[in-house]
Formats: structure tokens, sequence, C-alpha cells
């Protein structure tokens, strides 16, 4: 296993003293070399928190994160981080955002140049060169995104909901361009998302979250071979195995019914 | 016939308290500048009451910081009467900027040359290639320094001319920014009190008994009210009589007006020749220079003179 | 015609119908030439300017370049200053409450009330008119820089630092070209507070004789009205056109918004 998320917990810390309110009650899970790691959950339970803790932005009150034998300590080149909104430099072109890695490496400017163009192609943007992000739509953008921060050829990517602000068409029409991109390198991929379709679509592994405090309910392995059919029998009975789990962490959270309540630490 | 009484007294009241009205006396607006010894007839016509006792009812209306200052209030009539330097007055009424009218003299000389106390300079000739700082183009101090230069032998282009404002002059020849100026005493005695500078040559060894100071009026005031001018001009000419014979009051005066300490200003007042007498000459001399220089437009000393001096105001020995 | 000619010559119709009224206004003597001389006069004062110079033989050109020199210098020595330390007071809060309490006393004093005392310390020479500059062209370009710092989203910061940004890079290559569109603003104000100190810090002597503000004093000494007003009408004429020079220059560096 290439990455390792173990027994991670973090509190939030309230003003008044006792207002501590758990968000993830120890987490623990692993991503193989390569694969790709879908996190799903209700909103709200965490999973933002999750993953800025994996890339090292913030630190865990117990557990750790360890990627091959080291431990993540801070950020790291090897970790890449793709947000929701897409965080494009404005003032850089296309090509110059996705230069931007592989400057901030020392790499000389005819390489770095390369590079990026053979990441462009593959995310499907070849031309789009000197427009500037202003210029550009929001799938576009992602697809920026995506090919800045796998340009510095990241060990592990973790992406954050990053199709979720953009249309069902361009959404399938990313998750494509994702996995086609993926084909062609070793990315180890954690990939956080409420919707389920795009769970089953894309992960080799589906990891369910439960309600606050949050820990790993259910995890599923989705050994359908790619080329997958979005609509067909398997991916289906998936589909619903996993939406069943998530109505029921949604009860959970909803304070007053029976099953509701905090669970004490 | 007790309400006759009361009616008569009560006449006789209003009639005395409507008398010292009629004599509390015509009323003139003053303008002076600020801390220029060289208006002292003014601030003891003030003080000792001369105004008041040929019937003029003066109000200090304006303290100017400059003489181009002084003839902007004159020109928007703010003031009826001032004491000025003949320079701006000359160059204000050739550019026609303000009508006034210069009929008596305040004062002649009262202006030096000053170098640093410790430097190596002793003569006008010395000044080649130094920079010497002035009150202002066009001002007297300007030809006086010309002038100087002149009879040194030296072209004007052989120093370097600036502009400082005289506060700033002791300041700046201490630092060294300048190596010399030209200033209106008291600032050139100040520099001496100071420790600072050296008198390395007053005006009266520029150009012997050469106009200051004047004594102008507004030209409608000059043209409609002769007597009042008259009055003032009596007056004045007391004032500068008194300063004459009465030093010690004299710089009592002085100190009060220009809040400088006593040595400075008894010192001042000894380079400083108070006169009334204005003459033409010496104004014509120095409107063909404004012109010569390119100062003015005007080039004809003479037109600049009519509109400038009023001859029937050219007090002659006034003395009472 | 084209439009953009037509445009512009219809910008500049009020002006030529104010120019018309004050010239009619003072030939029909209802404004009195000494008061204000009408726009034919003000012509030749700016003749005589030219030509003669004044102080006679001290020529317009020479004049403005002074000018100029003196502002271009403050404002360089204020960006110089201001944007380093803006940067690092946007990216430290800690800085920032150290610096601020300075920051707050020192900006409201008027450039000019430092007069005296930057006479008193530099002389009457070049630098004290640069220092009073950089006083007024300093807290614009430093307050601009940091509001500029704070306005990048916090995730462009992250993404760099994911990216491998060292801190000198994050500055260099994020911060600076993210609070640029700021800074530049921070530095029409700047050129504009300077433009109009520098005028007004000559009026107390300056050491070479030249200068746009010595000018103006001069024909003020010798009560020439046409040419005060002949000098104003240059001052604000090269104040519009360092103006317009830094728009174009931001329309150009600021393409990508």
């Amino acid at each position: 296993m290439d990455l390792r998320v173990e027994g991670v917990e973090k509190r939030f810390h309230g003003a008044a003293a006792g207002a501590d309110r758990v968000i993830l009650g120890g987490v623990s899970f692993a991503a193989p070399a390569g694969g790709i790691v879908c996190v799903l959950g209700p909103s709200g339970c965490g999973k933002t928190t999750l993953l800025r803790i994996i890339a090292g932005l913030e630190s865990p009150d117990r557990g750790n994160v360890a990627i091959g034998d080291r431990v993540v300590r801070g950020p790291m080149r090897e970790i890449g981080y793709i947000t929701q909104e897409p965080t494009l430099l404005p003032w850089r072109t296309v090509l110059g955002n996705v230069e931007f890695g592989l400057e901030l490496a020392g790499i000389p400017p005819e390489k770095r140049r390369e590079t990026a163009r053979r990441y462009l192609d593959l995310v499907e943007l070849a031309g789009f060169d000197s427009y500037h992000p202003k210029q550009i739509s929001g799938g576009m953008k992602q697809k920026v995104a995506l090919a800045r921060s796998l340009a510095v050829e990241p060990r592990v990517l973790l992406m954050d909901e990053p199709f979720a602000a953009l249309d069902a068409q361009t959404r399938n029409a990313l998750q494509e361009v994702l996995l086609h991109v993926l084909a062609c390198t070793r990315t180890t991929v954690v990939f956080v998302t409420h919707n389920v379709d795009e769970a089953v679509f894309l992960g080799d592994i589906v990891v369910c979250m439960t309600a606050q405090p949050t820990r790993v309910g259910t995890s599923v392995e989705v050994t359908v071979p790619r080329p997958r059919d979005r609509t067909g029998p398997e991916l289906n009975a998936l589909r619903k195995e996993l939406l069943v789990f998530l109505a029921e962490q949604r009860q959970k959270s909803r304070p007053g019914t029976m099953a509701g309540g905090t669970e004490a630490e | 016939m007790k309400i006759s009484v009361v009616l008569l007294s009560l006449s006789l009241v209003l009639l005395g308290a409507a008398a010292p009205a009629a004599a509390a006396g015509e009323k003139l607006r003053l303008g002076y500048l600020r801390s220029d010894l060289h208006h002292l007839a003014a601030w003891v016509g003030i003080e000792k009451g001369f105004f008041r006792d040929e019937g003029l009812d003066v109000e200090t209306a304006g303290i100017f910081n400059a003489g181009a200052e002084e003839m902007s209030a004159f020109a928007s009539k703010s003031i009826d009467v001032g004491y000025l330097g003949m320079a701006p007055s000359v160059t204000g009424v050739a550019n026609r900027a303000a009508s006034v009218k210069a009929e008596a003299l305040a004062n002649a000389e009262g202006s030096a040359i000053v170098v640093r106390a410790d430097s190596p300079l002793h003569q006008v000739k010395d000044l080649a290639g130094k920079t010497v700082a002035i009150p202002g183009f066009a001002s007297v101090q300007d030809f006086l320094l010309r002038r100087a230069l002149e009879a040194a032998g030296l072209e004007a282009g052989a120093v370097k001319i600036i502009v400082v404002k005289p506060p700033e002059m002791i300041t700046a020849l201490e630092a060294s920014q300048i190596d010399a100026f030209i200033a209106w005493e008291p600032h050139a005695s100040k520099a001496v009190t100071k420790g600072v500078g050296r008198v390395l040559l007053p005006s009266s060894q520029i150009w012997k008994g050469h106009p200051c100071c004047v004594v102008a009026f507004e030209g409608s005031v000059a043209h409609d009210r002769p007597a009042v001018v008259q009055s003032f001009l009596k007056a004045h000419a007391r004032a500068t009589a008194f300063i004459l014979a009465n030093t010690d009051e004299a710089v009592r005066i002085g100190v009060q007006y220009t809040g400088m300490d006593e040595k400075t200003v008894r010192m001042a007042l000894g380079n400083i020749t108070y006169r009334s007498e204005l003459e033409r000459a010496p104004v014509r001399e120095y409107a063909s220079y404004l012109g010569r220089l390119g100062y003015i437009k005007e080039t004809d000393p003479d037109a600049i003179l009519r509109d400038y001096i009023d001859p029937a105001g050219l007090v002659k020995d006034a003395r009472p | 015609m084209s439009g953009r000619r037509w445009h512009f010559l219809l910008q500049l119709a009020p002006l030529a119908a104010v120019a018309l009224l004050w010239e009619a206004l003072s030939t029909a003597g209802i404004v009195p030439e000494n008061r204000l001389p009408p726009p034919t006069r003000v012509l030749g004062g700016l003749a005589d300017l030219v030509s003669r110079g004044l102080p006679p033989g001290s020529h317009l050109f020479g004049h403005c370049i002074a000018s100029l020199r003196r502002v271009l210098g403050g404002v360089a020595a204020a960006l110089a200053a201001g944007i380093p330390l803006g940067l690092m007071m946007g990216w430290s809060g800690r800085l920032r409450s150290l610096v601020n309490p300075f920051v707050e006393i020192l900006r409201p004093i008027p450039p000019l009330a430092w007069v005296p005392i930057a006479i008193l310390w530099l002389g009457i020479g070049d630098s004290s008119a640069v220092f009073i500059i950089f006083l007024g062209a300093f807290f614009p370009i430093l307050l601009n820089t940091v509001a500029g710092v704070l306005s990048i989203e916090r995730g462009l910061v992250e993404a760099a630092v994911i990216l491998g940004a060292s801190k000198r890079d994050l500055f260099l290559k994020v911060l600076a070209p993210g609070a640029l569109p700021a800074i530049i603003t921070g530095v029409r104000i700047a050129v504009g507070v300077g433009w109009m100190t520098v005028v007004a810090a000559e009026f107390t002597g300056v050491k070479s004789g030249y200068g746009l503000g010595y000018m103006i004093m001069t024909a003020r000494d010798i009560q020439r009205a046409d040419q005060i007003v002949a000098g104003m009408f240059v001052i604000g004429l090269i104040g519009f056109g360092m103006d317009a020079l830094i728009r174009a220059a931001e329309r150009r560096l600021l393409r990508w918004r």
C-alpha cells in the first residue's frame, strides 16, 4: 500500500470550555500504488479536513499519514492537491500555469515548456497555451489545474470534489479525461466526493464515511474493469448499497431522533 | 419744567456723544511687512498716537510676508495705505498688477551682503563662482547685488544667484548651502549676533542713499482723499523724526514688533537711514534696471514713474 | 472623420467653450486683467516662459525637467521602500500590528508640514524636495500593497506551497504579481500626490534655481499674473500626462484581468 491513513483524529476547538466538537474520530484506510480511492461521505462530515491533513496543510490531533515509509509532516512536493475551485494564477497564461510547478523546481525553460505542452495535450487542451484563465470555462480551468498538478509528477494526488461545480456533461467528460491521464502515470489518487455515481465510476476502492465523529463506515472494492458502463448492473448494485449506507448516516446526524445525538468520545 | 430740563440734558448728552464720533477720525487700513525694521515709522506712529493726532483712525489690516503679497492686497483694495519695498511696488505698477501711488520714503539703505563669520571672503570680487542668495527676483537686494558685482568687475553670470526666503537664509548660510546672502535688516544683524555671519558690505556702500521702502497709497484713495493722504504723511514725517531723536524708545518699539532681541535690533537700527523724502532719480534708475533685466515689459521708465509717483504727494523736508 | 477622432474633439469642446467665454469676459472688462489674465495673455506669458525664461535665462523646459526629476526620485524611493515592506506586512499579521501604529500616526501629516524639518536636516537642495515627495508617495504605495496582498485568494497561496514554492518564490511569484493591480493604483495616487507636493515644496527655494514651483514663485514675486497662470497650466498638463502614461501601462500590464 502506497498511502496509509492511520487513526487520524481532529477536533474543532470551540470558544467555550467543553464545546470541542470531534470532526474526525479516527479515520484509517489505505490506497494502493497507482490506484484511485474515492472517499464518499455526507456533506459536512469533514472530508475536506481529512484531505488537508493528508496534504500536510493541517496536522491531526492523533494518528498520522504515511507515504511509502515517510510520515507526512507538512506540504511535500510528492503530494499534489486539487480543490473544487480551480486556483489558477490569473496573471499567467494556461501554459504559464502548467509550467508553474516545474519552474519552482528549477527545470530549465525549454524542458518545462515541453513537459507542460505534453500534459496540456493529455487533458485535451492543446492549442490553448496563450489563453488567460479569464478567457476559459470552468471545466477548462479544472483541466489546467489537473495538468498543472500532474506536470510535477506527484506520487499522490488529492482531489477535493474537483468536478462538483460543473454541469453534468462537463463532469462526465472530465472524469474520462482524468482516467485517461491517470492511465499514463503511476499516481495514487484520493478523490473526495459526495456523488455516488462519480465514486463508483472512478474508484478502485470506495471508502464511505460515517457522520460525525467521522470514521470509515464501510469500504467497497470496485473490481469492474474499465471502461465502465455508468448505467450497467454492476455499478447499479454498488450504487444502491452505498446510497443506503449514506441515508443511514444522514439519519444519525439529525438531532432529536432516536438514532440521533452525538456519540461521546 | 422738569421735563424740558430732562430733554435739554438729553440732547446735550447726545450731542456730546456725537461730537467725539465725528472727531474719531478718518478710517485708514494699513499694511506692512512682518518683522521688517524698515517700517519702524509705521509702528512708531501707531504706538505714539501720531496718526490719531492727525485725526486718522488707522487700523492694521494686514501684516505680510512679502511685498508682492501686499501688492495683491492693494489690487483687491483690502488696504488703503501700505509700507512696502520700492521694488515690489514699482514692479507691480509696471506689470499692471495694481494701482498704487508712492507718496513718501519710509527708509533708505538698511541691507547688507553677509558671508559666514569664518569665511575667507573679504571683498565682492571674492564672490566669483560662489552661490549667493537673494530674497526674491526684482527686489532691491537683487539690484544691489548686481550693482555690487558690476562695480567689482564681475559679470552677473560669474555668481550663482538663487532665491531663499530671508528667515531661511541664516540656516542655509550656517549649513554652507550658500556662501553669502543679501537681505534687509534685521536679518543681516541677526546673522552677526548669532555668530553665524559677518557683514561683507553694507548696502550704503553699494549705492549711497538708495531708497528702500516707501509709503504707498492705493490708487483710488490717493485720488479721492488727498486731505487724508496729507495728514498721514505729516504723521509719518513726525514718526521718522522721532526715530532719529529717540533711539532707545525706537529700539523698544522695534523689539516689540519684530520679536527679536534688543542687541540685534539696536545693531540693525544703526544700519538703516530713516528719511521721508522721496526722490525721482533713484526710482527711475531702478525702473530702467527692471526693464533691462526683463522683469517687466514696459521699457519706458518715465511712463512707469508717471503711474507710480504722485508729484503732489512728494513731501519735501516734512518735519513738523 | 473617424469615430474616435470625432469623440476626442467632442471632449475638447467644453474646454474650448470655457476659454472663449473667459476671453470674452476679460475683453468686456468684467473680469479685470490683473485678477485673471485672459487666455491670450496667458499664452503670451507661456511664450515668454519658453523663450526668455523666468527668472530670465532659466527656460521652461529646464524647470519641467528639474521638477520631474524630483518627483520621480521621490516616487522611486517610495516604491523601493513601500513595496517590499507592504508585501511583508500583507503576509504577516504580526508585522502589520507592529508597524500599523507608526503608519497611522505619520500618514495624516501633510508632506508640506515636513518642509521646515526637511530643510533643517537636508538643506535646500534636491534631497529635501525628494524627501518630501517620498513622504507623500510612500503611504499610498504601502497601504495599497498591503491591501493587494490581503486581497489574494488564500487558495492561490496554498496551491503554490503545494507545488513546492519557497518563501522567496511566494513573495516574488505569487504575492507581488497578485498585488500588482492594487500597487499600480497606489502608484497613480503616489505620483499625483508627489506632483502636487513638489510644486509647493519648491516654493521655499531650491538650490539649483530650477523647478516649476520656483518658477511660479518668481512670477509671483514680479507680479506677472499671466505667467503664474501659464505655469499652473503647464503643471496641470504634465500631471495629466503622467497619469495617462500610468493608465496606459496599467492596461498593458493587467491585460489578464
